[in-house]
């Protein structure tokens, strides 16, 4: 008895989705499919770090030597590391941490944000200081 | 309206803000342990969905702002709330056209809610840093907003039922 009240209540819920539902799902997965693939195949290895703070640009480095970047604006403190080949956020004084959690990157279409402090690392491909300076 | 009714509409309401503005208290304080910004289960839109259902687009407008702009006040902050705005307004104003169209249940509202949210945030994002190519977070966040926006229709759909009408 419980069960086949169980399974009634189940239905409910199924017959509840309607056709329109369905549709902008499949719609909505194909965007996300789509738009995946695109991230996917202009995903490259990237030789610089570039760190935005505020919306400017506030250096750039190369992703082949390590180094330790401490960047303060206000009250705000965030520590990037730059080790073989990947930049990592090991600190920021932030609430939510999303940044710090993002772990190590090294391709082009990955990003590292802090919102609240505003500092965006971002990696760019060929073609940086690097190569102009020789 | 006689004189009564308005009281109890104006209780209600005040009634359903508080919900709205405790739950996303409540969120956060437990920020999901992701890599990437603006991914939320958004608890709060459980309310909105149900004020807009039972009471009209206004209301469900008006207390989604007010919930806003008292946790950006207290909470996260000015650019917390420009990010919650553009993605509270943009979420609301869809979720109503596909109400008003009467062709989608609450789940698929709320889905499509919840992916306009987290464009609305992204755009926002974009404008305030200044860097177009936070955008490679779209397709994460499209993914993240289908499967709360789900979740999230379904409880409003068992809450609603349950809920006694006025």
């Amino acid at each position: 008895m419980r069960i086949n009240i169980k399974i009634r209540t189940g239905l409910k819920y199924f017959f509840m989705i309607k056709k329109a539902d369905i549709l902008l799902l499949i719609l909505l997965v194909i965007l996300g499919l789509f738009s995946s693939f695109i991230v996917f195949i202009g995903n490259t290895e990237g030789d610089t770090v570039r760190i935005t703070v505020d919306g400017k640009l506030y250096g750039e480095y190369s992703l082949k030597s390590d180094r330790e970047i401490t960047v303060e604006s206000g009250d705000h403190v965030n520590n990037i590391t730059i080790k073989d080949g990947s930049v990592q956020m090991t600190y920021s004084s932030c609430r939510n941490q999303i940044c710090v959690n993002h772990g190590s990157m090294h391709l082009t279409n990955d990003r590292i944000v802090c919102l609240p402090n505003r500092v965006i690392i971002e990696i760019t491909g060929k073609g940086g200081l690097d190569d102009i300076s020789g | 309206m006689t004189s009564q009714a308005k009281a109890k509409k104006v209780a209600l309401i005040s009634l359903l803000t508080v919900i709205a503005f405790m739950f996303s208290y409540i969120e956060s304080l437990f920020p999901l342990p992701v890599p990437v910004p603006g991914i939320k289960v958004g608890i709060a839109n459980i309310v909105v969905l149900i004020a807009l259902y039972r009471f009209d687009f206004k209301t469900a407008f008006g207390l989604n702002m007010i919930r806003i702009v008292i946790s950006g006040l207290l909470f996260s902050g000015v650019f917390g709330m420009l990010y919650s705005f553009s993605g509270g307004v943009l979420s609301i104003l869809v979720m109503y056209l596909l109400y008003k169209t009467g062709k989608f249940s609450i789940v698929g509202i709320s889905m499509a809610g919840g992916v306009m949210h987290n464009l609305g945030q992204l755009l926002t994002a974009c404008l305030i840093m200044e860097t177009p190519g936070l955008m490679v977070y779209f397709p994460v966040l499209l993914f993240s907003g289908i499967i709360s926006g789900i979740i999230i229709g379904i409880i409003s759909y068992s809450v609603e039922r349950k809920l006694p009408h006025a």
